[in-house]
């Protein structure tokens, strides 16, 4: 019984230090003073409505949901149907592609940034979104990936067989049967995508310009000028929204699941 | 046509995407051979000289420096994630598990950004940890945290945990308890099953998760940047300076390229080791 | 005569009909390898509109995968495969008309069993109206009408495999596959379902081919067998002539329960057949079935049921042997008996009820009668 109430109370630790940045932000985000005091004198939304208004964060929220829409869109696409490749069918050359497709989770950001910004620049890209969206789909093509291999590779196959018995050609039986199935590995994966895309910032340090910058580097920028808790205020904003995403997608969609974290 | 249905739909696009990224890290590839023109955004001719000017001790100590840490990292969070995760797997609470899953996950998604601002907030003079230890009376001057090593260790651990956390809850998951349960019934007290049969078992999740963010951490930037401020130097923010304040893309190149073998190259050295590992605990 | 029929694949009943217009289904020369496997090693079969047909053996004998050929799911390396005349080999799954139960049923999750169903019907264009009357017929036809709206996670095993089947044999297909279809059930509901299939048969009329590796159920079913092993047909005949005269030692012991002799010496005496076996035991038969070569030995297998027990004393009689019971094993209506017989080796015999264990218990000296009016007969 000892034990177990020790083994508890250092999880408890932990999960304190996991849990104090957030805390921090968030009690930080309201108080009305322009230093930092613990705890805040007061509560004030003056942070948020300053943040809000801020002309940079707006353009750049704005350019984020540009970019990501685009990339996450993209890399839906392309990775569903890799992974539907991956899954079915042997062909020389596989394991490279695969490699490849796969390296962006050991690049370094910023090799991958620095890289598409050299190669922007040579082909007069360097201040638009394509090049920034091209870069982020390179990033979140592996997770779309996964998470689409993973809703494929638990697909009976007898499945696909039996509509193909019952009549179906190639195409109805992706349609019908297939597709249907893997929605839940293609919306979790998009999901993930976006939310990796939106708030990506080595990489997109590298490929956006002033104009295309997205709101992670607008708050970089904003950081290294300024100390006023504005910042704090816009991260409060996106912790509290990724918290709703992120409980909605365990509930929905498995979240677990798609991160092989559940046993079954 | 009827072997192989899509298979050209699907291919093309991959193949594309995948040229288009060649294509990028061939450039970095290309610009470490290429001379630096000061004050210019062109760069010169062939040269080595990029690769030997690794070899100066300021820039040699920041890749010495970018190891260390990485390896400190990650060994600080796996014995702070083991816990974390043994206690999400087991637990019998579906409440307390999706706790644990949320405040788990969840700093992997809010970015890089907001979670190292969020130290800064912590770490600084004025900031949480010193404020409140000093209003608790327990020091009289605030601990230098910003710009320091263990400051940004203190950072990159936090930020490291989420990924070891699923990596050791998925491993820990697989664990047959009927391992657990004979052990038990042989003979083994609570703690003896877990060192003898548990931890074993978990030895492929707590290798490649050691593995990863040992990688992953050696391309860390942000953290670094903001909470290094100039003072502790990794690999990363040395290609910033070069590449971004001083436009000096080929020795930024060099240093990216090596950025990227070293991280290839720490997994591909763990490569037998986990094999090995995972094939020992694959029993089924 | 004297044929050695040991070794050879025979027929009790011809392959291929000169008629071609009353087999649904024809299989000629077809073979299939896996890497060093030969899964089925040119195997020709037909399969006679509206009978059904079990494809019998053990596992990796073959019969899966000539059922996938015949789905279109696996391509012979060489032979072909025709569906009512036409030649299918190169058609593929969805356009040759077959309707087929997995062995997981393979209800798709995503529908309504309604939709699951209907799915055949509507591949076919048929309008709604009629998609809507041929399922509730479907579903009438295995006693699960008014589930329609059901989805498949809330069935139980034995209604998934009724919405399995209702789905194959709404599109009325040319030959009904099914792919051990009882093999998740319980032993209750087996039964149950064995029967349950028989009926729909008969309503439907429907060619049928079988694939279990459970012999009694193969039996039970079947209007013919084909029994397989290594790829190869051993024996094709009615489930009778199946179990009176397997062809070989293969069908004999597994097609039901059987006792193998040990190889005896045989000589004739008049119009009677002497039988040597160790020890100076000997058995003789007054109906042999027909001459055996010199100098080889016969091989005789007795089904349970022609063995009896007689006490000792009787051991003067023609084909009593001197044994030793070793053990009961109960089974409600009957028991079965394992009697070590001087020379022949450990016996197996049943008979009715339980009282065999008292009569003669564990341990106890009995006399074996054995009845080789019905034995088979094969020379070595």
């Amino acid at each position: 019984m000892l034990r177990k109430t020790i083994f508890w109370l250092v999880v408890a630790l932990i999960l304190v230090y996991m849990t104090i940045p957030a805390a921090v932000v968030l009690m930080t985000s309201v108080s009305p003073s322009e230093l930092l005091e613990f705890p805040p004198s007061g509560f004030s939304l003056r942070w948020y409505g300053r943040a809000l208004g801020y002309d940079d964060f707006q353009a750049a929220f704005v350019n984020g949901l540009i970019v990501t829409a685009i990339a996450s869109t993209t890399a839906l696409l392309i990775g569903s149907g890799f992974a539907y490749l991956v899954d079915r069918y042997r062909f020389p050359g596989r394991g490279a592609l695969e490699g490849i497709l796969a390296s962006p989770l050991i690049i370094p950001h910023f090799t991958t940034g620095l890289g598409f910004l050299l190669l922007g620049s040579r082909l007069g890209l360097a201040q638009s979104y394509v090049l920034v969206a091209a870069a982020h789909v390179m990033l979140v093509l592996p997770f779309v990936t996964r998470s689409v291999y993973v809703s494929l590779r638990n697909l009976d196959p007898n499945l696909e067989r039996s509509a193909a018995n019952l009549g179906a050609s190639p195409w109805r039986v992706l349609r019908r049967v297939t597709m249907p199935l893997m929605v839940p590995g293609m919306v979790g994966g998009w999901i993930v995508a976006a939310i990796l895309s939106f708030t990506e910032f080595t990489a997109s340090l590298y490929v956006t310009a002033y104009r295309t910058q997205t709101l992670p580097v607008a708050m970089y920028t904003y950081i290294r000028e300024y100390t006023d808790p504005t910042i704090a205020a816009i991260s409060a904003l996106l912790i509290l929204v990724t918290i709703v995403v992120v409980i909605l997608a365990d509930r929905f969609l498995g979240l677990r699941r798609i991160l092989s974290i559940d046993r079954s | 046509m009827r072997r192989r249905p899509f298979f050209l739909t699907f291919l093309v696009p991959s193949i594309l995407i995948a040229v288009i990224f060649l294509a990028a890290l061939g450039n970095v590839l290309q610009y470490s051979f290429r001379a630096f023109i000061p004050g210019s955004l062109d760069v010169g001719g062939f040269t080595l000289e990029n690769f030997s000017r690794l070899a100066k001790p300021i820039y040699f100590w920041v890749l010495v420096d970018t190891f260390v840490i990485s390896l400190a990292t990650a060994v600080f969070t796996l014995l702070l994630s083991y816990p974390v995760a043994y206690a999400l797997v087991r637990t019998r609470s579906n409440g307390l598990r999706t706790l644990l899953v949320v405040l788990s996950i969840t700093p992997l998604f809010t970015g890089e950004i907001v979670r190292t601002y969020a130290w800064m907030l912590v770490l600084g003079s004025d900031g949480f940890l010193n404020t409140m230890l000093r209003s608790w009376g327990l020091i009289t001057r605030p601990i230098p945290l910003m710009y320091t090593e263990l400051g940004v260790i203190i950072a990159l651990v936090q930020f490291s945990m989420p990924v070891m956390i699923i990596l050791l809850a998925t491993a820990i998951s697989h664990i047959d308890r009927d391992y657990e349960k004979a052990a038990a019934n042989l003979g083994a007290a609570p703690a003896k099953v877990f060192w003898t049969v548990t931890l074993p078992l978990s030895m492929p999740g707590i290798v490649s998760g050691t593995v990863v963010i040992f990688a992953w951490t050696m391309s860390a930037f942000s953290t670094p940047q903001l909470i290094g401020g100039g003072k502790v130097l990794m690999i990363s923010n040395l290609v910033y300076l070069q590449g971004l304040s001083s436009f000096n893309f080929p020795f930024a190149a060099v240093l990216s390229l090596i950025a990227l073998l070293a991280a290839i190259g720490s997994l591909a050295a763990m490569r037998p080791f986990t094999l090995r590992l995972e094939r020992k605990a694959a029993l089924h | 005569m004297g044929r050695d029929m040991e070794m050879r694949v025979r027929e009790r009943e011809p392959a291929t009909l000169g008629d071609e217009g009353a087999s649904a289904v024809e299989i000629v020369g077809a073979t299939r390898q896996f890497g060093p496997v030969v899964a089925v090693n040119e195997v020709s079969l037909s399969v006679r509109r509206g009978e059904v047909l079990t494809l019998l053996g053990p596992s990796g004998c073959g019969k899966t995968t000539l059922l996938n050929m015949i789905a279109g799911f696996e391509l012979p390396d060489s032979g072909f495969i025709r569906i009512d005349g036409r030649d299918v080999t190169e058609v593929p799954p969805y356009q040759r008309d077959t309707g087929m139960v997995f062995q997981n049923y393979a209800l798709f999750p995503h529908m309504t069993v309604f939709e699951n169903v209907a799915f055949g019907l509507r591949m076919r264009g048929l309008p709604a109206a009629k998609v809507k009357d041929e399922v509730g017929r479907a579903l009438e036809m295995v006693k699960l009408s008014g589930l329609g709206e059901r989805r498949i996670r809330q069935l139980s095993g034995g209604q998934q495999q009724r919405i399995a089947l209702a789905r194959a044999i709404v599109i009325r297909p040319k030959v009904l596959l099914l792919d051990e279809p009882l093999s998740a059930l319980d032993k209750n509901l087996r039964g149950q379902m064995q029967v349950e299939l028989k009926e729909l048969h008969q309503k439907t009329g429907l060619t049928t081919v079988f694939v279990t590796h459970d012999q009694g159920e193969a039996l039970s079913l079947s209007d013919r067998v084909v029994v397989m092993n290594r790829g190869e047909i051993q024996q094709v005949s009615t489930p009778i002539e199946l179990y009176r005269n397997p062809v070989n030692s293969f069908v004999a012991s597994f097609v039901g329960e059987i006792n193998r002799l040990p190889p005896a010496r045989h000589m004739r005496r008049g119009r009677e057949l002497l039988l040597e076996f160790p020890q100076g035991v000997q058995l003789v038969t007054s109906a042999p079935p027909r001459d055996f070569e010199e100098g080889r030995k016969v091989h005789i297998f007795v089904r349970p049921e022609n063995v009896t027990i007689v006490p000792a004393v009787e051991d003067l009689r023609p084909n009593v042997v001197r044994g030793r019971v070793v053990t009961h094993i109960y089974q409600g209506s009957h028991t079965v008996t394992r009697v070590e017989v001087t020379g022949l080796g450990p016996i197996e015999l049943r008979m009715r009820g339980g009282e065999v264990m008292k009569q003669a218990p564990v341990g106890a000296n009995v006399g074996v009668e054995i009845d080789l009016s019905e034995a088979v007969f094969m020379s070595e």
